[in-house]
Formats: C-alpha cells, sequence, structure tokens
C-alpha cells in the first residue's frame, strides 16, 4: 500500500510524508515546505524509519529521527513521526 | 557588542543588474555559496532580474504538489527547484523583487530563527522608511498587517550562509493562484500550504516604482552593511551558465521530488 500523511505544523512548516508499506515500512518520502540542515539529512531521515514494523510507534520513531545528525527547522521530530503514523494508518 | 550579521567590517560587493533566465539565477546562487564557503568570494548582496514568469519552489518540495503543471507548460513558466528550504513561490519581471545574501557565517547568527529576523531586519527598515509597516514574521516572513509582503530562506554552508528573500511589488495575484496548487480548491485542511497566507504587495502601500524601492534597499544595506557597487566576474557567470546546464534546467533536479 502507499499512502501520504501530512502534519501542518502550528504557526510553522508543512512535512508530507507518504509511505509504502506491508507489515514493514518499505519506502519513505518526506517532502513540504520546511527547511533542514544539512539538507542531505532528508535522505537519512527517510532510511531510519524505512524497514520498521508498521505498528512502530511514534516515541519509537522520534528516537529513530533523533539519531539522524540534523537541525529540522519550523517542524520537531514528532511532528515528522506524526505525518509517519498518519500515512500508515490510513 | 556589535550584533551578529550587523557589522560593516566586510568588504561587500553589491550586484545590482545582469537579467538572466531563472535557471542560471539558481545557479548562480549555488556557485557563489560555493566561492564563499571557499573563501574565494568577499560577501556579496545580488539583486535578481529575470527574462520571465517563474516558479522557485523549495528544495523539499514535491514539484506535483505545488504546480499547476498544465498551466505552468501553457504559459512558458519557468519551475526551478532551490537550493533553499521553504515553499513555492510565483514570480515575475518586474512584479517581484528578489535579491540574494552571500555572507560569512561566522557573521550570522546561530539560532535560526534570530538569524531569519537579523537578516531581514535592514530590508524591513528600509520598507518601514518607504511608508510601509512591514514586520518580520517568524520564522522567514516578511509581513504587513493584511499579509505577506515575502520570504526568505537560508542555506548554511560550514563558512558561508545564503540568505535570499522574494518580495512581491506587483505580483499579479490572479496568476499567481493559477500556477501554484495553493489556488485549486483544497482538499482537506492538511492540503494547505504556507503559501497560502494572504499576499501583499509592496505597490498597494508605496508610489515609488520598483526602481526606487530598489534603491532605498540598497541605500539601507549600504548603510548597515557597507559596500562597493560591483558586477559579476566573467568567471562566476561562465561557471554558474554550466551548472544551469548540468543542474537547474534538468527535470532530474527540478522534478527529483
Amino acid at each position: 500500500m502507499e499512502h501520504t500523511g501530512s502534519m501542518k505544523v502550528p504557526d510553522g512548516k508543512l512535512v508530507t510524508v507518504t509511505a509504502t508499506y506491508g507489515d514493514t515500512i518499505e519506502s519513505v518520502t518526506i517532502t513540504g515546505d520546511f527547511f533542514l540542515e544539512p539538507p542531505a539529512a532528508r535522505e537519512k531521515l527517510e532510511r531510519v524509519i524505512e524497514g520498521r514494523p508498521t505498528a512502530v510507534s511514534k516515541p519509537e520513531l522520534v528516537d529513530a529521527i533523533e539519531t539522524v545528525d540534523a537541525e529540522l527547522i519550523g517542524f520537531s521530530a514528532a511532528d515528522l513521526a506524526e505525518a509517519v503514523r498518519e500515512a500508515i494508518d490510513r | 557588542m556589535s550584533e551578529p550579521g550587523a557589522t560593516p567590517d566586510e568588504n561587500w560587493r553589491i550586484i545590482d543588474g545582469g537579467v538572466h533566465d531563472e535557471p542560471t539565477h539558481h545557479a548562480l546562487d549555488d556557485v557563489l555559496i560555493d566561492r564563499l564557503d571557499d573563501g574565494e568570494m568577499a560577501p556579496t548582496i545580488r539583486f535578481w532580474y529575470r527574462t520571465g514568469p517563474a516558479v522557485p519552489i523549495g528544495r523539499f518540495q514535491a514539484y506535483a504538489d505545488e504546480v499547476a503543471d498544465e498551466y505552468v507548460r501553457d504559459h512558458d513558466i519557468d519551475v526551478v527547484r532551490r537550493i533553499t528550504g521553504g515553499g513555492a513561490m510565483y514570480a515575475e519581471p518586474g512584479a517581484v523583487i528578489t535579491y540574494s545574501i552571500y555572507l560569512p557565517r561566522a557573521a550570522v547568527a546561530d539560532d535560526i530563527e534570530r538569524s531569519y529576523e537579523r537578516l531581514n531586519r535592514w530590508a524591513i527598515d528600509a520598507l518601514r522608511d518607504l511608508g510601509l509597516a512591514a514586520v518580520h514574521e517568524p520564522l522567514n516572513d516578511i509581513a504587513h498587517e493584511d499579509g505577506k509582503i515575502g520570504g526568505a530562506a537560508q542555506l548554511r554552508r560550514s563558512n558561508a550562509v545564503l540568505h535570499h528573500v522574494t518580495m512581491s511589488y506587483a505580483l499579479d495575484i490572479e496568476a499567481m493562484l493559477r500556477t501554484l496548487r495553493i489556488g485549486e480548491e483544497k482538499l482537506s485542511d492538511k492540503a494547505v500550504t504556507s503559501a497560502e497566507k494572504r499576499v501583499t504587495r509592496i505597490a498597494d502601500y508605496v508610489t515609488e516604482d520598483r526602481e526606487a524601492v530598489i534603491d532605498r534597499l540598497k541605500d539601507e544595506f549600504r548603510a548597515t552593511y557597507g559596500g562597493e557597487e560591483g558586477s559579476l566576474t566573467d568567471d562566476e557567470l561562465t561557471t554558474a551558465k554550466r551548472r544551469a546546464e548540468t543542474t537547474f534546467r534538468t527535470d532530474e533536479w527540478n522534478k527529483r521530488l
């Protein structure tokens, strides 16, 4: 299945996650009008989310996201985790 | 103590001239931030002059989510992915004011929210001087109580920061809404983007023409940072034109997301 989930951060940016998944999250694409330094961290964030079970909890996702050395600007790890959950809950 | 980013202690180059197409402008941003990062260039501010209507989209945005593809093709609108994050905007020659500031990282506050505020301040002062009650609206907008005037976006390198801004001078709002998918009926509340905020245009409040507004901006910039008028070197432009061909004119870059 492929689904998209979005999180509009209040007074912040839009973070959209498109995920393909079965029992595990197979692939993830993160898009939106956010800022991220360094820009190459976007792919790293995608890779740490991929491969996790579809039943992954939001706190586990936040922990995984926070292992990536990046500055998230206009959104938080929790916002991104929320967008992931929304994509795979649909 | 002086504020970072507001000290006129660098030998600034002010480039106000040179009409280029959209891919070349983005390539210039990429080349000049590289040169400054490598210590091969003085800090520079460059005003953009475009050849046609364009949509600069944010580095991380999905092309299909932002751009009304058929309208853009029918109207020869150049869509180019920026090297900075942030949102899509619509730009027309003569109707917007765009500039890029390339400055040493040491002159920029580490706190990103604060650095946007600091680097927008001189421009806001210039607009206020012209009688437009502009304010900085975090994270990255220049606003008026009636709506958004413009937006900034930054990219940070080890030794350099790019801070570029586009403001609406007299943008055709209807064309903007046809070009960007924010003009389409919202699919859901979650489908909104940051660009949805109402756009306010400088010319609705200020009688000076665009050239005079740019002159006022340059004066305020010079008063804040110093600097001399200059131009691009042949090498900078040649390198940028090459990079426009290999990157900023390709679907591989512009439609990569």
